[in-house]
């Protein structure tokens, strides 16, 4: 019931808030170009020491014309942007994650060469490369934004514990564990919903608790994959026989690794969505509350 | 600290095409095309370049609805930075033939 929910009716729900926000632009589609939009983006990543970079990257775009040429050279410099130093704290956070990503596929690779697993299963992990891939670079980008990094990784790790909390800890539970309904609505809505409403309440701003649900799904995705490949290396063949039946050791492994990356898309999916709902009620309710009278002046 | 590792053959690459003509100010995708780099590597050395002293940048106003352009040529410190490293490039492919010699 509660993934019937998310599935259905957030997709629903965004389009509304989408159209509500501008409606004009949900049906044209929008005004601006493609380059500039995604230079634009990439340039508001930038350190506040970088902002005249960005600023002749946005100017030079400007002067250029044919689209090709606007889009090759506006991605060249959103690669450039996305990567320019300095990264200030941010750099702890994406190193914490690229340092748990390349853990999760190291030891994939090594379950997959030490139980001789087919092709497919190293399709699969090349799929699951560039997913990850995806997962960090979207990750890297919102842990630039002021504010986010902190309750965007607490939030994914909030995520994580609860989830093992229900599930169970030991690697059996990370193969075996079946969620009752209650455990459904804990995991798939209070908590990603939690997430976000903390989010938008922590900065009083519903684009920051989008943003903080975002960053916390991308990394409990990522956390989570990691604890679930260590279980499936401390198990090997070994655990509860598999439902289905009829599986061989390889078999076994080959079907454990590939429910660890459905997981992955759609827990991820779950907490964004849940997480972007949540933030955006919560901004209403912010947005009712009156402003205390004295304001305190951000460093 | 800042650390002074030799420049990457691209970041030479651009010195050398803006030590050509020093005085000119250079849009930013004219040098891209002129040193046959992508704006994402260019944009990275600029940023070094102008970190270390070695890049003086301006802005050109902008034209109607079109932004201001950021402008780039050498300082002085650059100019002799090239100079340095021409210099030191032509010791070396001086020095390169006598070891030949030598190692034959």
């Amino acid at each position: 019931m509660p993934y019937f929910i998310v599935f259905l009716l957030t997709p629903i729900g965004v389009a509304i808030a989408l159209y509500r926000r501008n409606p004009r632009r949900f049906l044209d589609g929008p005004a601006d170009d493609a380059p500039q939009r995604l230079l634009l983006w990439a340039v508001s990543l930038l350190s506040p020491r970088r902002a005249e970079w960005g600023q002749a990257m946005l100017g030079e775009l400007a002067h250029l014309e044919g689209r090709r040429r606007r889009l090759r050279f506006a991605f060249g410099c959103a690669g450039a942007a996305l990567i320019m130093p300095p990264w200030g704290r941010a750099a702890v956070g994406l190193g914490a994650a690229i340092a748990v990503t390349a853990g999760s596929l190291t030891l994939y690779a090594s379950l997959a060469a030490h139980y001789g697993l087919g092709a497919g299963d190293w399709i699969a992990l090349a799929v699951l490369g560039i997913i990850c891939a995806g997962f960090l670079l979207g990750a890297s980008a919102l842990l630039r934004r002021p504010g986010i990094a902190l309750p965007g990784l607490a939030g994914g790790v909030f995520g994580v514990v609860v989830g093992l909390s229900i599930a169970g800890f030991t690697a059996v539970d990370q193969v075996s564990f079946i969620p009752r309904p209650w455990q459904q609505w804990v995991t798939v809505i209070a908590v990603p919903a939690a997430i976000g409403a903390v989010g938008t309440l922590w900065r009083r701003d519903p684009a920051a608790g989008r943003r903080v649900a975002r960053l916390a799904a991308l990394s409990a995705g990522l956390l989570q994959l990691l604890y679930a490949t260590v279980a499936v290396a401390i198990l090997g063949g070994g655990g509860p026989p598999d439902q289905d039946g009829g599986f061989t050791v390889r078999g076994t492994i080959s079907d454990r690794l590939g429910n660890n990356i459905v997981d992955l898309v759609v827990g991820t999916l779950l907490i964004a969505m849940v997480g972007w709902a949540a933030a955006a009620l919560a901004g209403r309710l912010v947005r009712r509350t009156p402003a205390p009278a004295i304001s305190v002046r951000e460093g | 600290m800042q650390r002074n590792r030799p420049p990457s053959p691209q970041t030479v690459n651009v010195l050398l095409t803006l030590a050509a003509d020093p005085a000119r100010w250079r849009y930013g995708y004219d040098l891209a095309t002129e040193v046959r780099l992508k704006s994402g590597s260019l944009y990275p050395i600029l940023v070094r370049l102008a970190d270390r002293g070695l890049l003086e940048t301006s802005w050109e106003a902008g034209v109607g609805s079109r932004p201001p352009r950021h402008l780039y040529r050498l300082t002085g410190a650059g100019r002799e930075f090239v100079a340095a490293l021409t210099a030191a490039r032509r010791d070396r492919s001086a020095a390169q033939p006598r070891r030949r010699l030598s190692e034959a």
